[in-house]
């Protein structure tokens, strides 16, 4: 049920990603000082407009394509980053396996905001630096499953029958290990996007992320605080797009079998 | 013994790895921390740098300053001069200390409550319970805060919506930070609890018909504690990240705000002091956390 209505949600997200911004007729950074601080329902602004007289509703739907291209971006890179580490580790074994595992080690002892929020430092605040810097932050956790994983695919038997055909590593490795370990990367995956949904909004929600005129779910949270007390709805609408993503990825995650 | 130091070896090792990753993407960050609203003059500029060893080699750099550091001299503030690191993490860190243990007390009463409640709870109650801890652990802290604020300081006017003013101005920051870490936490809580009702010795303490309490306390929460306490070093983490956006929120001069103003400042020692605070905080609450579970189960002292 719960796994259903987060498939849904997200379906949405993806439509509303899809179809042009052009979906309310209004340039999310047009600004019309006759309507700063619009209340909600206004005649051809149904969400109100922010405090430079921006449309609310279209800056919501742009924010949303911007939080969820870097959510899916980061979601992608750090299951990749930490897939190739894990498996590198668990294939390899031996010294090299410990080596890397003490690496992780130090890595995973720090929070991925941390990390991401030095990155920030020498990458600036566009798009890009964002996923990057969220993906180096939050792979530690991917890689240790995949090498847990690896370690079970390296006992079984199928491998062993693999191994005395004479088929070389890099045969074993891409006919063998990866196609098994897909199904665990996907759940990874599901687990990693709301994790970069969220370390986006808190980085840009900091001043430390994207921006101010690029709009995405953590800058307009950001910009609705500042309004709070005269208009709580500017802060009312992303925060609840934020829950409902992070809901919507948790319940298809779960949905989807392993936990 | 042997295992103790070899932890301790490990974490002096992490701490001294954390710095040097602060200290070589501090400096390869582009711009430099007095470039400012207006240029200076090329020549205030360059000496500037050279008062501050910034012209030197950056090899040169990180040794001095990795010889400075291990002997406690962290520098003073760019952005503030005259004003040492040490000076500003001292007056900060004992406020984010109350902040933090606040709600970690807070966070682990809620947690105990709530996982007792999810372990006894019968089904349609159970599964309200489940759906409640997932929403709690999916509403970011900003969020919370922004509507702690909304409800109990704007609208009834009970708690202060900002600042550092006394006690209770810990309210509501402290809350911000415990509620998300307490739903995760109770679910882990929860979990372990289950498995100890039906674990054999819980049986057998239910047959021998001691009052309900001893066997609630003694036999079901202190053996499910463990799970609780393995975590004590993710959590911290967690904490930390929910003191960077809850005291920036609230303007509380604590650790968090100080780090991420000097992040945004490009205030290399001010970074790296916190960095390295953070870090032993961090592998402080690992080793109390293993030493913990220790004591409460000693078959964890066998592996």
């Amino acid at each position: 049920m719960l796994g259903v209505g987060g498939i849904l949600f997200l379906l949405f997200l993806v439509v509303l990603s899809i179809l042009p911004e052009r979906l309310t007729g209004l340039e999310p950074v047009r600004q019309d000082t006759h309507l700063v601080l619009a209340p909600l329902g206004t005649p051809g602004h149904l969400l109100g407009c922010d405090f430079l007289g921006r449309d609310n509703l279209s800056r919501l739907i742009s924010g949303s394509v911007v939080s969820l291209l870097i959510g899916v971006s980061v979601g992608i890179f750090s299951t990749v980053l930490g897939a190739f580490w894990g498996l590198l580790s668990g294939y390899v074994g031996g010294v090299f396996d410990s080596v890397l595992m003490r690496l992780l080690e130090v890595w995973y002892a720090l929070p991925e905001l941390l990390i991401a929020t030095i990155l920030m430092l020498v990458l600036g605040h566009g798009i890009l630096s964002v996923v990057v810097a969220l993906s180096i932050g939050g792979w530690m956790g991917v890689a240790r499953v995949v090498r847990a994983e690896t370690l079970k695919i390296r006992e079984q038997s199928y491998l062993e029958a693999a191994r005395s055909l004479g088929a070389t590593p890099l045969r074993l490795l891409l006919k063998h290990f990866v196609p098994n370990l897909i199904p665990v990367l996907f759940v990874l995956l599901l687990f990693r996007i709301p994790g970069g949904i969220l370390g986006e909004s808190t980085l840009s929600f900091l001043g430390l992320g994207l921006s101010p005129p690029a709009s995405s779910w953590g800058t307009l949270v950001n910009e609705g605080w500042k309004a709070l007390p005269l208009t709580p709805w500017i802060l009312a609408f992303p925060a609840l797009m934020i829950i409902l993503a992070l809901l919507a990825f948790q319940w298809a995650g779960e949905e989807s079998g392993l936990r | 013994m042997k295992r103790i130091l070899r932890r301790l070896l490990a974490s002096i090792l992490l701490i001294w790895a954390v710095f040097t990753l602060t200290f070589f993407l501090s400096r390869m960050a582009p711009g430099s921390p007095f470039q400012g609203e207006r240029k200076l003059p090329p020549e205030i500029m360059r000496t500037l740098l050279s008062y501050y060893h910034l012209d030197r080699p950056l090899s040169v750099q990180y040794w001095e300053v990795l010889k400075k550091t291990a002997s406690g001299d962290w520098g003073s503030s760019f952005k503030s001069p005259g004003v040492s690191v040490s000076e500003v993490i001292g007056r900060a860190l004992p406020v984010s200390m109350v902040l933090g243990g606040t709600a970690f007390l807070e966070s682990l009463c809620l947690a105990l409550g709530l996982g007792l409640w999810m372990a006894r709870a019968r089904e349609p109650v159970a599964n309200a319970l489940r759906m409640v801890s997932s929403i709690w652990v999916a509403l970011p802290s900003f969020l919370l805060a922004a509507l702690l604020i909304e409800v109990f300081s704007i609208k009834l006017g009970l708690f202060p919506p900002a600042l550092w003013t006394g006690w209770s101005s810990v309210v509501l920051p402290s809350l911000a930070m415990a509620i998300a870490p307490a739903g995760y936490l109770a679910r882990i809580f929860a979990t372990s609890l289950s498995e100890t009702f039906r674990s054999p010795f819980f049986l057998a303490a239910r047959g021998r018909g001691i009052s309900r309490w001893r066997l609630l306390a003694g036999h079901g929460v202190l053996p499910s504690l463990n799970a609780v306490v393995s975590i004590l070093g993710p959590l911290s983490a967690s904490f930390l990240t929910g003191s960077f956006v809850v005291e920036s929120l609230f303007a509380i001069p604590g650790i968090g705000r100080v780090f991420v103003l000097s992040v945004m400042n490009r205030d290399y020692p001010l970074i790296m002091g916190t960095t390295l605070v953070y870090t032993a905080f961090l592998v402080g609450m690992t080793l109390v956390g293993d030493a913990i579970g220790e004591w409460i189960d000693p078959r964890v002292r066998a592996l």
